[in-house]
């Protein structure tokens, strides 16, 4: 089929680029979003802007929170139907589970308390599964208040899972797909690198005088190479997370009995109990473990705070109660893992040091997962993402400039369906957005169901970017540039600046009081303005291009003309 | 405070090593000098090279005295990116700007 061994890779990367890329775009840019959730949290909630608290008591204050937490109304009536066995009787009513599990977490950079329970469903169908309704609170740590459920925490609820699921929750389908996406994305890679090998002698070219082709193959070539190392680390440790979840159905399926065993092993190993003893006890002071746990961190050389607190168990005999170190100053994630007995509270466990497997592997998910705090780092990889999406975009916008005139010649509308869907995943994904923060500040906040709205103001307009794109794709026909790309650019731009005024009016935070007082905020709306001014420049500069590409046009036409009359 | 000024020299160093391994590439070369038919001497182009290597290896230091070693690896690695990148706009729209450092090395490799 192909007469060489870069024939056969360009193939590859053309077309497994092209149906897979306009998802590695949402990731892409989703990615580098998430970057900065808690911030944009932050500006989506303004109850919420206050300063990163620490772990307030959990005898005192949240203890009796999570003790009035109820089952989620949905995940009972979902889940509830699937783990009970209904030959031993009718289910428990969802306000009577008895709880089984208590969590709080919090990082450097929340304000917020985000807890949870899990809720034990007592005639379990499956005995050895892990058989919980759950139910989920957000607090002001400061005061113990919980904030409205219908707020949306726009950044680590929306964008986040936007960006490793596509929100597309139905079987899980939305993490498969970008699975297989990032998969593909280091196939792209090696081929890219491949195709383009020669590209190592002008490393460092763009030549934007040059026509459009070939500029845009030169910044596609750039930004892919430039981030290399960034592009390859992501997508690879990205996969590397979900690793144990793609291969899920294999430790659930047929080695089933071999999981359970490997549990119940190591139950018996680290002394912690694998089931409940059906004995009722009272919890311990909690605060008493975590005050002996940061004395052994201190101990240790390695003081600091709790990020994560558990309770297995809760209220039996075998309760124990984990906490762990809050991992703000290194790459690996929340460790040094302590556990004790919850009813009297002596230390059962301290996780021993890590093996180099594992030091590995936590230091690969925590670069990908960034924990930690370190604002420079933080906006580099902003940069990297927003590298790996112009290098996206740019091949979109080559694989076009590559064929739109034979296309035309053909009678095919090939090309002018890859522009519109590229305008719709690149400036349409921006404008859907940013309408969904400008949403976020028109809506009133007790609205019922708020999140809802905004969620649904996202998909609508991007969906009316799609059409647009689809309406205005005709010009690549004609060898024009679409102006969609040009329209949905101002479009963006009066609704980023409208995002950050509206914040202004609705919360009095502007930028010159948030600059000084409340960094997530400012940066949020400085971003937005700086995005703002970039998409004004490529507006006017399409503008320019596309009077240029009118007369190429006229060219392109009498030429044709030509050709029909013979 | 010590660690924003080994930053701020680490991202000057990656930037300078980049742009010296730049101009060891005969396409970049002729693009500062404006001069179509030139090319650095081998020996101007080993100089330039291990220059820029150094640089990196310096911003690498620079990056170990500023943070815990595995987070300086991960900034060192994303500025060599960012720094390649901007390298590369300088060629595009302010070759001048590298002028000096030709100079510098044109100078010691001349006959």
């Amino acid at each position: 089929m192909f007469s060489s061994f870069r024939q056969s890779m360009a193939w590859l990367h053309t077309w497994f680029g092209l149906t897979l890329g306009f998802i590695l775009m949402v990731v892409f840019f989703f990615g580098s979003l998430s970057v900065f959730d808690r911030e944009i949290d932050r500006w989506s909630i303004p109850e919420s802007r206050f300063e990163p608290q620490v772990m307030p008591s959990f005898d005192e204050m949240l203890l009796p929170i999570l003790r009035s937490v109820e089952p989620e109304v949905q995940d009972y009536n979902t889940n509830m139907p699937l783990l009970h066995d209904l030959s031993q009787g009718p289910m428990t009513p969802r306000t009577e589970l008895p709880a089984d599990e208590f969590w709080a977490y919090t990082t450097h950079r929340d304000p917020v308390l985000i807890m949870g329970v899990g809720f034990l469903v007592p005639q379990p169908l499956d005995p050895e599964g892990h058989n919980h309704i759950h139910g989920n609170i957000t607090i002001d740590p400061r005061t113990g208040k919980a904030f409205p459920d219908d707020q949306l925490k726009i950044g680590s609820r929306f964008f986040y899972p936007m960006h490793y699921s596509l929100n597309w929750n139905w079987n899980r389908i939305g993490i498969y797909i970008v699975g297989i996406a990032a998969f593909i994305m280091m196939a792209a890679l090696v081929s890219g690198v491949i195709i383009h090998r020669k590209r190592f002698r002008e490393f460092f070219t763009f030549r934007p005088n040059k026509q459009t082709q070939r500029s845009v193959l030169d910044l596609h070539n750039l930004t892919g190479m430039v981030a290399l190392p960034f592009h390859f680390f992501f997508t690879f440790t990205g996969l590397l997370i979900f690793a144990s979840f793609y291969f899920f159905p294999v430790t659930h399926t047929q080695l089933e009995p071999l999981h359970d065993y490997h549990e119940m092993v190591e139950a018996s190993e680290t002394g912690l109990p694998h089931k409940r003893a059906g004995v009722p006890t009272e919890i311990a002071s909690v605060d008493a473990m975590v005050a002996k746990a940061k004395q052994r961190w201190a101990e240790k050389d390695m003081a600091g705070e709790v990020g994560f607190l558990k309770i297995t168990h809760v209220d039996d005999a075998n309760s124990f109660v984990s906490i762990y170190r809050a991992g703000s100053d290194r790459v690996a994630l929340v460790g040094e893992g302590m556990h004790f007995n919850a009813s009297t509270g002596e230390l059962i466990r301290e996780e021993p040091p890590r093996s180099a497997v594992s030091e590995i592997n936590e230091f690969l998910t925590g670069l990908h997962l960034q924990h930690f705090e370190h604002w420079l780092l933080r906006w580099l990889y902003v940069f990297g993402g927003l590298v790996g999406a112009i290098c996206i975009a740019t091949g979109f916008i080559f694989f076009v400039e590559k064929r739109k005139r034979q296309h035309t010649l053909q009678g095919s509308s090939g090309s002018q369906v890859v522009d519109a869907l590229a305008v719709t995943t690149v400036t349409g994904m921006l404008v859907a957005t940013v309408s969904m923060l400008v949403a976020n500040r028109l809506l009133p906040a007790e609205m019922v169901g708020k999140g809802y709205w905004e969620q649904v103001v996202f998909w609508g307009s991007w969906s009316v970017m799609l059409l647009h794109a689809f309406w205005r794709s005709s010009a690549v026909r004609h060898m024009h540039i679409s102006p969609a790309w040009r329209e949905q650019s101002i479009l963006f731009a009066v609704l980023a600046i409208a995002a950050v005024i509206l914040n202004w009016i609705t919360t009095g935070d502007h930028l010159l009081k948030t600059v000084f007082h409340y960094w997530p905020v400012a940066g949020v709306d400085l971003s937005l303005l700086v995005s703002s001014a970039i998409a004004i420049y490529a507006a006017v500069y399409l503008k320019k291009r596309e009077n240029v590409a009118v007369n190429k046009a006229i060219e392109f036409s009498a030429q044709k003309l030509e050709a029909s009359r013979g | 405070m010590v660690e924003v000024v080994c930053w701020i020299a680490a991202i000057f160093t990656t930037m300078m090593g980049m742009a010296s391994l730049s101009l060891s590439l005969p396409n970049h070369w002729r693009q500062v000098t404006g001069i179509e038919t030139s090319q650095p001497t081998p020996s101007q182009q080993n100089a330039l090279r291990i220059f820029g290597y150094l640089s990196l290896f310096v911003s690498l230091v620079l990056c170990l005295a500023a943070d815990h070693p595995t987070m300086a690896v991960l900034v060192w690695v994303m500025l060599l990116a960012l720094a390649a990148k901007g390298v590369a706009m300088i060629l595009t729209w302010r070759e001048h700007w590298l002028k000096p450092l030709l100079l510098m090395f044109s100078r010691t490799g001349l006959n």
